[in-house]
């Protein structure tokens, strides 16, 4: 009984920082149709971000989120308006080319940086746990977790309560009646990228503690979110977070009674039986136009 | 929302681009008497092997500059490198040694990193009847395939690197043996054939396996494997490791409290201070770890190549991989000299099987499939920094120091 309850809370706690990391990227589908590859890539950016920082000031890595979040909201800007922008309206396969260029250009840059040697962020209470009776709760996670959970409650706030949230919403739902009633959806898409990459950037803190990460770590990063939000259903917030919580709770399950050999293929097998059940994923809408298309 | 199936071709094309990959290279014609001998080899210069792929052409680099400092190969010809980056990418490894072989016409071959890279490369040496020593190729499926032309310039194959610890464990007095191993593997041609060598050795020794899983390289998150480890209660841990799976797993355990007597794993501690700032200095101490090279090393030629390296690298640290390329180029060269030529590539994959070669590494020798049948160095975090401890005649250090003693676990 131990076991099992020490594999749920270890489950729970990987599954709130998947979510965290999956947030942007079905946000930024959910309004602008774009599955952004370069999503993993902004992830690492962000680590190592955190790496120069904590190593230049010391500042706690998970502090350095009020760091991070900022540069990566400027930067996913940045490369909304240089790039994203041209062909935004454009086939999706032409972003998904665009943006798994993107993620090239970052990975050769951060290689340029920072060199192609795993990097480690590494403040004291890495390797410590919190213990109640025989359970252990890693500090790192525990810390990692709740933070990731603000951030997602400040984005569910921003998304609901404000006129920005509502602009997204609107922009996702109906892009043609958001403009009817002036909402520019070009700078609103050019926030939601921004506001996805900043997403990456407060993950991208966390995963440098939690993992040892170098530039191509990216390519598992966002294998492992692309299944998150379509088990949750693509473009949906909540959706990613009850995927994120099955994926994680499912590698640790599946690492303690099966096999860790099995701990990649299983989440899989999770989301392929999930999708033959619903095809849009568990949170996921079915339109007019998939059905006919 | 657009349906999935519009995003379908451009999944493909990514797939695509991926597959793909690049090279590049220099393109050198001739040959001749009295013109360079072109030395060629294709490196993962870009993608994950990189840095030890850059370190293996610093290494061939050291030994060109060495070679042609001394008059050159054979015949007073100098040493010419002609390196091409394979991107890390099994497809383009194999274009690129063909194209060495047919465009750039080299007139000697030199192998690349990693078993992966090195298993498809090889076939292409063969199959051109070239010979083809490689510097990090371990796996023993290498070597199950009757090759000629093949030969691994390390100490011993995958499955006989950790032969000298596990000897080491077997004999320690009764009171300070391990009784139980715990073996969690990464699923690798490299790692898992070293924990399945110590393994055998350790369990003819009555020490018994108490757990053996095998994960995937995606596999980010230890604490379940950890903790599975602290409750099969082993005393040894025996870890086939990458780096960063190596660093995960001892942070894992640290975690969780649990400190079992003696650990060994592979590859990750060998990477010194990345090690040490990965799982924190302070827990290093009685780490133990297969290595094949030693800056301290006695043995011939290697106080050279380590000057010679920091005078054209700088820094402090001689990489592993820079001297297992040198150690190969050493081999390559040794044959070419005891033959007097470079044109029958047969007659010196015969010498290669049948004398030993002195390389900075020690000395080397194969049998006819080109396994190496020599013993591999162990090596120890003591004091924290690396240093050799097993065998006797190479230890840097007087003992073993028996225990794994991290100095940050808990709360």
């Amino acid at each position: 009984m131990t076991e099992f309850l020490q594999t749920l809370i270890l489950g729970l706690l990987v599954g709130g920082v998947y979510a965290l990391l999956a947030s942007g990227l079905t946000l930024i589908f959910g309004v602008m149709n774009v599955i952004n590859i370069a999503h993993g890539a902004f992830l690492i950016l962000a680590a190592f971000l955190t790496y120069s920082i904590w190593s230049a000031t010391g500042l706690d890595p998970l502090a350095a989120i009020v760091i991070t979040t900022p540069i990566m909201f400027v930067c996913g800007w940045v490369v909304y308006n240089l790039t994203l922008r041209r062909i935004r309206t454009g086939p999706a396969a032409a972003t998904v080319l665009l943006t798994f260029g993107l993620a090239l250009v970052v990975e050769g840059l951060m290689g340029i940086i920072w060199g192609n040697t795993a990097h480690a962020v590494t403040p004291p209470y890495v390797n410590q746990s919190f213990h109640i009776g025989s359970l252990f709760l890693p500090k790192a996670q525990v810390y990692g977790g709740l933070i990731a959970i603000a951030v997602l409650a400040a984005l569910w706030i921003v998304l609901t309560r404000s006129w920005l949230g509502r602009a997204i919403r609107a922009a996702a739902v109906n892009p043609q009646g958001a403009a009817l009633v002036g909402v520019n959806v070009s700078a609103v898409a050019a926030a939601t990228f921004a506001v996805g990459v900043a997403s990456a950037g407060a993950g991208g803190s966390i995963v440098s503690v939690l993992y040892p990460f170098l530039p191509g770590s990216h390519y598992v990063w966002i294998s492992r979110l692309l299944g998150i939000i379509v088990l949750g259903g693509m473009g949906s917030l909540p959706g990613a977070l009850i995927g994120a919580l099955m994926l994680g709770l499912a590698e640790t399950l599946t690492v303690t009674y099966i096999s860790p050999a099995w701990a990649t293929a299983v989440p899989y097998a999770l989301v392929f039986v999930v999708l033959l059940a619903r095809p849009h994923g568990i949170l996921g809408t079915r339109l007019r136009e998939d059905v006919v298309t | 929302m657009r349906p999935l199936k519009v995003l379908l071709p451009g999944l493909l094309a990514v797939a695509a681009l991926v597959g793909a990959g690049c090279g590049s290279g220099n393109d050198n014609g001739g040959g001749g008497s009295g013109s360079p001998i072109k030395v060629g080899a294709s490196l993962p210069l870009t993608g994950d092997f990189s840095e030890p792929g850059k370190a293996a052409k610093q290494g061939y680099q050291v030994w060109q500059a060495i070679v042609n400092e001394k008059g050159g190969l054979v015949d007073g010809r100098k040493v010419k490198m002609v390196i091409k980056d394979d991107a890390s990418n099994q497809n383009t490894i194999v274009a690129d040694y063909n194209a060495l072989i047919s465009k750039d016409k080299v007139n000697l071959l030199l192998g690349t990193f990693s078993s992966l890279l090195n298993l498809p490369a090889s076939s292409v040496a063969e199959r051109n009847r070239m010979l083809y020593v490689e510097p990090a190729g371990g796996s023993p499926e290498m070597f199950s395939r009757g090759f000629k032309y093949l030969f691994f310039a390390q100490q011993a194959t995958a499955d006989h690197q950790g032969d000298v610890f596990a000897d080491y464990v077997k004999n320690l007095p009764a009171n300070e043996r391990p009784k139980t191993a715990a073996y969690p593997t990464l699923d690798d041609p490299f790692a898992q054939p070293t924990s399945q060598g110590i393994e055998k050795v350790l369990k003819a020794g009555g020490i018994k396996t108490v757990y053996r899983k095998t994960y995937t390289i995606d596999q980010k998150n230890f604490d379940s494997i950890a903790n599975s480890v602290k409750a099969s209660g082993a005393d040894l841990v025996v870890h086939g490791a990458t780096f960063e799976d190596g660093v995960g797993l001892v942070r894992a355990l640290l975690k969780i409290g649990y400190t079992p007597k003696m650990l060994y794993q592979t590859t990750a501690p060998s990477l010194g201070d990345q090690y040490a700032k990965g799982i924190g200095k302070e827990n290093t101490e009685g780490v133990f770890y297969a290595v094949s090279h030693s800056a301290k090393a006695k043995t011939p030629g290697n106080e050279q190549f380590v000057a010679k390296y920091k005078e054209m690298f700088g820094g402090t640290e001689v990489p592993e991989d820079a001297a297992d390329a040198y150690a190969a180029a050493q081999v390559l060269q040794a044959a070419v000299k005891a033959i007097g030529g470079i044109d029958d590539q047969a007659k010196l994959a015969d010498w290669l099987h049948k004398n030993k070669v002195d390389t900075i590494l020690g000395p080397l020798n194969w049998d006819q499939a080109g396994r190496p049948q020599g013993k591999f160095l162990v090596g120890q975090w003591q004091n924290g920094a690396p240093e050799i401890v097993l065998p006797d005649a190479a230890a840097t250090v007087d003992s073993p120091e028996p225990q794994w003693k991290p100095g940050g676990s808990g709360t």
